[in-house]
């Protein structure tokens, strides 16, 4: 899965050369992406026109699911590959423009909310994936690797902490695989069950943004529910990221002793790499929001950037997603996973009806 | 010996400042925001 669609080599090539080498990519992210959008509101349309009622399928799911197509059918061409790879940077811009959305109170408030409920779960996760991982004989590594992903945040937790503990590139892969392949599934799971409970759109967002582990699917996730639900999905799963660099450096001194190798150094310097900066740029958005230093139209142009900057992330998430791939990484790291993620869900929904009434 | 090994690691240092993904999400955002508030691009449309 990871080299399926891998970020270009850095050659050494012209500022134009590079930036060519990302268009065809681009272009199809862009395509697929508007194709969502496209097919969402032909839809709607022809519905208006002959008075028929069909269930409405937001643009998000269209968007993954004709990427899925292609990833699963033709493959993305290896020519498209470095471009759709920019899908994690456009997530990333669309959450720093979205924090334009948010009051720099209700960010502390729910934001604080969620770090209360993220450290709890973090805890009993990491705890729980550890000790299914000694169950199923799973190396070390590898379930340090898939427990760093299912309580954190997914892929980047995964690569941070590899570099960190000095993990095999084959046990990445098995983790990495593992909580992609969970992640999609979580993405059509979550708001299935939060129409079946009946959740509201804060306590949905706040579970998505707890129970599931990519940001791009919890963005997914959150979307499909609704736009007030994907709003807070992305604050909850951001205020997880901001963890990263704690949990990593946790073991990653761990590991360092346990073996006997060379320590972090530098244990400030560690934290400030590991920390994922668009966190800090979501912040500086809302506050700039929140002295009404932009118009209501220009925080209207804002939130509708965010909102291509993540038509583009839906697509590259179904384009990126080749079960094959997936298939071919074994099925221990897989199950492992699948049971962590399975009580990561019942544990978060806990924690979310528990802190419900500081929702309201 | 010692000069020319100095001479050599100040060589092959990276000349160009390089900044991370998330960097460059946060400089486009926030770049684009600043647009928007000077009146650059007057409107987003969905």
């Amino acid at each position: 899965m990871a080299d399926s669609i891998a970020l270009a080599p850095s050659q050494p090539l012209g500022i134009f050369r590079r930036l060519a080498q990302y268009l065809p990519g681009l272009v199809l992210l862009a395509a697929v992406g508007y194709a969502g959008k496209f097919l969402e509101r032909s839809i709607a349309l022809y519905a208006r026109s002959h008075h028929v009622t069909i269930p409405n399928i937001e643009y998000v799911l269209w968007a993954i699911l004709i990427g899925l197509v292609i990833s699963n059918t033709t493959g993305v061409p290896a020519a498209f590959r470095p471009g759709v790879a920019t899908y994690e940077f456009w997530l990333k811009a669309g959450i720093v423009l979205l924090g334009s959305r948010f009051l720099l109170g209700d960010v502390l408030k729910l934001g604080g909310l969620s770090l209360v409920l993220v450290a709890i779960e973090i805890s009993l996760s990491l705890l729980f994936m550890t000790a299914l991982g000694r169950a199923f004989g799973l190396k070390p590594k590898l379930t340090t690797l898939l427990a760093v992903g299912s309580s954190i945040c997914g892929v980047s937790a995964i690569i941070a902490a590899k570099g960190a503990i000095d993990a095999d590139d084959e046990d990445s892969s098995f983790a990495i695989a593992a909580i992609l392949a969970l992640g999609a599934i979580a993405l059509f799971i979550f708001p299935v069950v939060g129409h079946w409970l009946g959740m509201s759109d804060q306590a949905y967002g706040l579970w998505a943004g707890l129970g599931i582990d990519n940001t791009a699917e919890v963005t997914a996730a959150g979307a499909l529910y609704s736009d007030a639900a994907a709003k807070i999905a992305v604050l909850a799963k951001t205020a997880r990221n901001a963890m990263i660099g704690f949990v990593v450096l946790g073991y990653a001194l761990y590991w360092a002793r346990k073996e006997g190798t060379e320590g972090v150094g530098n244990k400030a310097a560690f934290l400030w790499r590991k920390f994922p900066k668009f966190v800090l740029g979501f912040l500086v958005i809302s506050a700039v929001a929140t002295a009404h230093v932009f118009t209501k139209d220009q925080l209207t142009s804002l939130a509708n950037l965010s909102r291509w900057a993540f038509l583009l992330t839906f697509a590259g998430v179904g384009l990126r997603t080749n079960f094959a791939e997936m298939r071919k990484q074994g099925l221990r790291p897989f199950l492992v996973g699948a049971l962590g993620e399975i009580a990561i869900a019942f544990l978060t929904l806990g924690l979310v009806f528990g802190a419900d009434r500081f929702l309201r | 010996m010692t000069q020319r090994n100095e001479h050599r690691s100040k060589a092959t240092k990276p000349s160009r400042f390089k900044l991370s993904l998330d960097a460059w999400a946060v400089t486009v955002a926030l770049g684009l925001s600043l647009l928007i508030w000077i009146g650059w691009i007057k409107h987003v449309p969905w």
